[in-house]
């Protein structure tokens, strides 16, 4: 189970999350939280599946869309979603969720959250394997 | 020293964002015994020729003597600092509006936080 951790007026909160399943055909909403200060701003929110590794973040699939962040004075907290839709691109397995703001240069950027999205194996097409007699009867 | 329409003061705030409306009050006392017709206008002073003006949508009245009474009016602040002249006219027995006084104010340009995001964290995810 993996967990977030939320700045607060206490100081911060560890956030457990559990893990949800998932398959092609799916889609996965993902919600963060952000600060932001300064003029309103359009900006991509953009969310991978996939997994961390020594050497970065090797997406899978992703989501994106665009936010428009109202002007904040001061340092204000808002929440925003993203969703990824669940392809057969991706195998069985489990996977870690990152999200950043920004384009090919990201303004911000999560801490990933490790095996906390299960893939699980497509259900395989309607398949008949055989059939027999099992009883007869007058009626 | 004006004669009969003595501007007291300019209510303005003290900074404004560029393009962002600015409302203003000008209040003008009419320092005669008995109502005089007062009306107010205003121009600003912002390194452009000529200077733009100020609105005033209801910009003359007729104030009781010894009255003060505000006039509203607004604009759309420039790029860069402006000072706000206002003026005030007096309605004479001639038929004609008399230039009366002046005060000048100060309206600095407000500084632009630029865009600035802090953090972001995944706080739930949910199958769809």
């Amino acid at each position: 189970m993996g967990a977030v951790y939320l700045p607060s007026q206490f100081g911060g909160i560890f956030l457990p999350l559990a893990n949800v399943q998932v398959k092609p055909g799916d889609k996965l909403r993902i919600t963060c939280q952000y600060s932001h200060i300064g003029q309103a701003d359009s900006q991509p929110l953009y969310a991978a599946i996939g997994n961390e590794g020594w050497a970065g973040f090797d997406e899978v699939l992703h989501g994106s869309k665009t936010i428009n962040v109202p002007e904040d004075a001061t340092w204000n907290y808002h929440e925003e979603y993203v969703d990824i839709t669940i392809t057969t691109a991706i195998s069985a397995g489990f996977y870690d969720l990152y999200a950043k703001i920004g384009g090919t240069f990201p303004k911000v950027i999560s801490p990933s959250l490790l095996d906390v999205v299960e893939v699980l194996a497509e259900t395989p097409e309607s398949e008949f394997g055989e059939i027999s007699i099992t009883d007869y009867a007058k009626v | 020293m004006a004669y009969y329409a003595d501007i007291v003061e300019i209510i303005a705030p003290s900074e404004a964002k560029p393009g962002g409306r600015v409302d203003i009050t000008v209040r003008i006392k009419n320092t005669y015994s008995s109502s005089v017709g007062i009306m107010a206008g205003g121009a600003l002073e912002c390194g452009v020729s000529p200077w733009p003006g100020i609105s005033f949508p209801d910009p003359s009245a007729n104030v009781d003597g010894g009255a003060t009474h505000s006039f509203s009016g607004d604009f759309t602040m420039p790029d860069k600092r402006v000072t706000i002249h206002a003026y005030s006219y007096y309605y004479g027995s001639d038929g004609y509006w008399h230039f009366d006084d002046e005060m000048t104010r100060t309206i600095n340009l407000a500084e632009e936080i630029e865009s600035e995001f802090g953090s972001i964290a995944i706080i739930s995810y949910q199958r769809r």
